[in-house]
């Protein structure tokens, strides 16, 4: 921690005026003393008060006009995730369970907690996580599960039936459903909704209502990862495919690699490891309307282990999306730094972006901050998109013209990163990319580049020099953006 | 003879004190961001082979530095940003005496070093775990002169850390005291993972149980207190929660409930409410919805369970397995082989646990 303070302090001091302080600060908000303020979960009630649910089972509310906190419910089984449903009303997704938890006489304190649904298994393994819940337009709710870590065995009473085939592997799915995405429909059907996930912490919809799933590098995710995830698909950690329906009775990490890479579903965003993440988080769209700055309608991702969130840049060819990611607020430093740790973001009302924060025996700071737009327009990247020969990149703002059309600025690199049930992977075929030509748009907002070599399964890293704006008073923000090319344009 | 024997010894130590040694010592990352072993103390001059072991989950070096250049070995692996991971987090300073290179879960490398006297820092230099995951290896002809690992500030002391971080925490773990009856969903011993712990109280300290979830059944019930928490909730919750005090039933047999003549189909756990703080439980079983809540006898050690049975037409018939030492009184119809067969149309039943 000292040692971040140190980096971002001398960040602080060599960067020129103009960074993202100028245009939002992070706030940390004060929790009761005598809570181990470890954030499993944030959601805005209707009436504008935070309820916030924490690693040794309380459910907080907080007063963001009085600044005061009060305890809602207790005694909950690591909660890793919170939904409002009304005033007195909120979905929490603990370790054995989705619960419905009331407060039904209106005294401010829950007394009523409704299993929603127990319909997985668990095997005692402390990395059966469970996440969620999110609902979407139609009234569907989503839940994922984490697979057991062989850091650590099962115990001996498990709950759901107990399959040794998936018992196998680093990280594997003994008990049902492990690996999944479940679906709760508003009827109450439970179903196994898609599979092959590995540690899904993030589970969050686009401005479109569509499911994205965070999943974290590890055996058989060569870096993290995030997924467009539809009914039926098979998204590449193979343990979870015992619990598939019709699936043979073997065990799942005896087949090929290019068998089990046939059957699976690309990401539509990677996280080069280390460089953008190395444990992403929960995800969120910019729904404030611009409240929060330029990026209204984007989504947002959280990150453990750096002082950053996660932007992402999303791009559609031939109908599947895909696209690119960007830091955000990248160890900004400030007054107040960004901590790390950032498990859980929640949009309050007044259009602020609040985080969670949590360690879990990992790395992370804990407690709670919130991050807020002061106003102005940074200049930073707004979308970068595929074209038949390369990729036009938008800006906030035009671009001063000598910088902008120098191709000194434009550097890029292209690799990929292995499927294979080790852990992580290197960067593979790292190539330098030439960056051809570079036109500038007559609102001089978007750049277009000439790159000569585009090929699909691959990341386009793409660096970008002092670029400025409004004669050299705004400089770029960030300098790197990732783009994850699946499709080509044709 | 005992001067010949000093002689001896004297001359054998100051041999050793010159000619190399040889030692190999293994460390692990055990989770948590720790090192197995946080100080090695070693004859100066050794030839340590250092093998580290990677047993967490997530990727560590192991870097040896000079005395007292922790910190600044830390600060500079930090400042190779996005260099970091093809250098293995290493920054190229004399500071750095030997490192591995990043170890992946599961993987494990090796060193070698000669140290000299004095007192070395070995350190993870992954961004952000240099702060917390170290240790130090002291290489001394007098280690009696080191100090105690309770005081001594080259280790991360966990209770050290923990005070600074939470000295305003309670004793209960939470920001308000805590409250008999109260509920905690855990992982407890002698159950089923989706365990709820419940503490009551009672003139005898707390008496407390455990419910099972999964199985929609009480496992068993203990005397003198509630639970131990401090395990279960450190790290990443593998550990179980702690029964305080002691336990004198445990219900041997399975699911308490036989609902109609048919094979009956698995429980299922409905949740439940807090009347006054005391959780009444509420599952199904066969269509048919069963209640219980479960208070303590006015004195001494027992449970008192009441169930409250939706209306059916099916026959109910209670299940209580008969164990020495403990009573069991039904408020309506009688316990015979192992079975209370409910008069048809009951509602409410009692079956009072007692170790008289």
């Amino acid at each position: 921690m000292f040692a971040a303070f140190l980096l971002s302090t001398l960040l602080s001091f060599s960067t020129p005026s103009d960074t993202i302080t100028d245009y939002y600060d992070v706030e940390t908000i004060a929790t009761p003393p005598g809570l181990v303020a470890e954030t499993g979960g944030l959601t805005f009630l209707p009436d504008g008060r935070l309820a916030a649910c924490f690693h040794r089972g309380e459910i907080m509310l907080y007063n963001p006009k009085t600044k005061t906190w009060k305890l809602f419910a207790e005694g909950l089984h690591d909660p890793l995730g919170i939904l409002a449903v009304s005033n007195q009303e909120l979905l929490v997704m603990q370790r054995p369970e989705l619960t419905r938890i009331t407060d039904t006489n209106g005294d401010g304190v829950a007394d009523r907690y409704e299993t929603v649904t127990d319909h997985f298994g668990m095997s005692g393994n402390y990395h059966e996580f469970a996440f969620g819940p999110v609902r979407d337009a139609k009234g569907n709710i989503y839940i994922s599960l984490n697979t057991a870590s062989n850091g650590a065995g099962i115990r001996d009473e498990v709950r759901g039936k107990y399959d040794p085939l998936g018992r196998q592997g680093r990280m594997y799915a003994c008990v049902p459903y492990r690996g999944w995405v479940m679906q709760i429909t508003p009827d109450g059907t439970v179903k196994p909704f898609a599979s092959g996930f590995r540690s899904p912490n993030g589970i969050g919809f686009d401005a479109k209502g569509r499911l994205f799933v965070t999943d974290n590098q590890g055996d058989w995710l060569g870096t993290s990862k995030l997924y467009h995830v539809e009914e039926g698909k098979f998204y590449g950690h193979p343990a979870s495919l015992v619990w598939r329906d019709g699936f043979p009775d073997i065990d799942p990490l005896t087949l090929p690699v290019h068998t089990l890479d046939s059957m699976r579903t690309v990401e539509s965003v990677a996280f080069p490891h280390e460089l953008i993440a190395h444990s992403p988080t929960q995800l969120v769209t910019d729904n404030t309307g611009g409240k929060f700055g330029p990026f209204a309608g984007q989504m947002f991702v959280g990150e453990m282990d750096f002082s950053r969130l996660i932007r992402i840049l999303p791009d559609e060819v031939d109908g599947q999306i895909q696209g690119a990611c960007i830091p955000f607020y990248d160890h900004a430093g400030g007054k107040n730094p960004l901590r790390i740790g950032n498990n859980r973001l929640a949009f309050s009302p007044d259009g602020s972006l609040w985080l969670g924060q949590a360690d879990h025996g990992w790395l992370g700071d804990r407690g709670i901050q919130r991050i807020r737009y002061k106003g102005g327009v940074p200049l930073d990247i707004l979308s970068m998109k595929l074209t038949p020969t390369g990729f036009d990149v938008t800006f906030t703002q035009p671009l001063d013209e000598s910088a902008a059309r120098d191709l000194a600025n434009y550097q890029c690199r292209s690799y990929y990163y292995e499927y294979h049930q080790a852990y992580g992977s290197p960067q593979k075929d790292v190539r330098s990319v030439s960056v051809s030509d570079v036109t500038l748009s007559t609102d001089r907002k978007t750049v277009s580049l000439t790159l000569n070599d585009l090929k699909i399964n691959r990341i386009y890293e793409l660096k970008l020099g002092n670029l400025l704006a409004n004669n050299g008073r705004q400089k770029l923000a960030n300098h790197a953006v990732f783009y994850t090319l699946n499709r080509l344009v044709k | 003879m005992d001067r010949f024997l000093l002689f001896a010894g004297l001359f054998l130590t100051t041999l050793q004190a010159i000619a190399q040694r040889d030692t190999l010592i293994t460390i692990s990352a055990s989770g948590g961001l720790q090192f197995d072993q946080k100080r090695l103390v070693l004859k100066p001059n050794t030839r340590l082979r250092l093998v580290f072991q990677n047993k967490d989950d997530m990727a560590h070096n192991l870097v040896i530095t000079r005395p007292n250049s922790r910190l600044r070995v830390v600060e500079f692996a930090l400042a190779l940003g996005a260099k970091g991971p093809t250098q293995h987090h290493v920054p190229m300073m004399d500071d750095v005496l030997a490192h591995t290179s990043s170890v992946e879960p599961g993987g494990k490398d090796s060193l070698t070093v000669t140290l000299t006297e004095g007192a070395f820092p070995f350190v993870c230099t992954y961004p952000g775990h240099g702060s917390i995951m170290y240790g130090i290896i002291y290489a001394t002809n007098t280690p009696k002169l080191l100090p105690s690992p309770e005081t001594d500030r080259n280790i991360p002391n966990p209770e050290r850390t923990t005070e600074a971080a939470h000295h305003h925490t309670a004793e209960s773990g939470h920001p308000y005291p805590l409250q008999l009856p109260a509920v905690y969903r855990t992982f407890m011993p002698d159950c089923g993972p989706a365990a709820i712990a419940v503490g009551l109280p009672a003139p005898t300290g707390g008496e407390s149980y455990v419910f099972d979830a999964g199985q929609c059944r009480l496992r068993y019930a203990w005397s003198g207190g509630f639970v131990d928490n401090t395990e279960q909730w450190d790290g990443k919750g593998q550990r179980f929660t702690k029964v305080v005090g002691e336990i004198y039933f445990r219900d041997t047999g399975g699911f308490p409930w036989k609902v109609g003549a048919n094979q009956p189909d698995a429980p299922q756990f409905k949740g439940y409410r807090l009347i006054n703080r005391y959780p009444e439980f509420r599952y199904v079983v066969n269509g048919v919805e069963i209640r219980e809540l479960i208070k303590p006898l006015p004195t001494g050690r027992g449970l008192i369970r009441t169930f409250t049975i939706a209306p059916t037409k099916q026959s109910v018939t209670f299940l209580a397995t008969a164990q020495p030492g403990i009573r069991f009184k039904p408020s309506v119809g009688r316990l015979q082989h192992g079975e209370v067969k409910l008069p048809v149309g009951t509602r409410q039943f009692t079956m009072t646990v007692s170790t008289q």
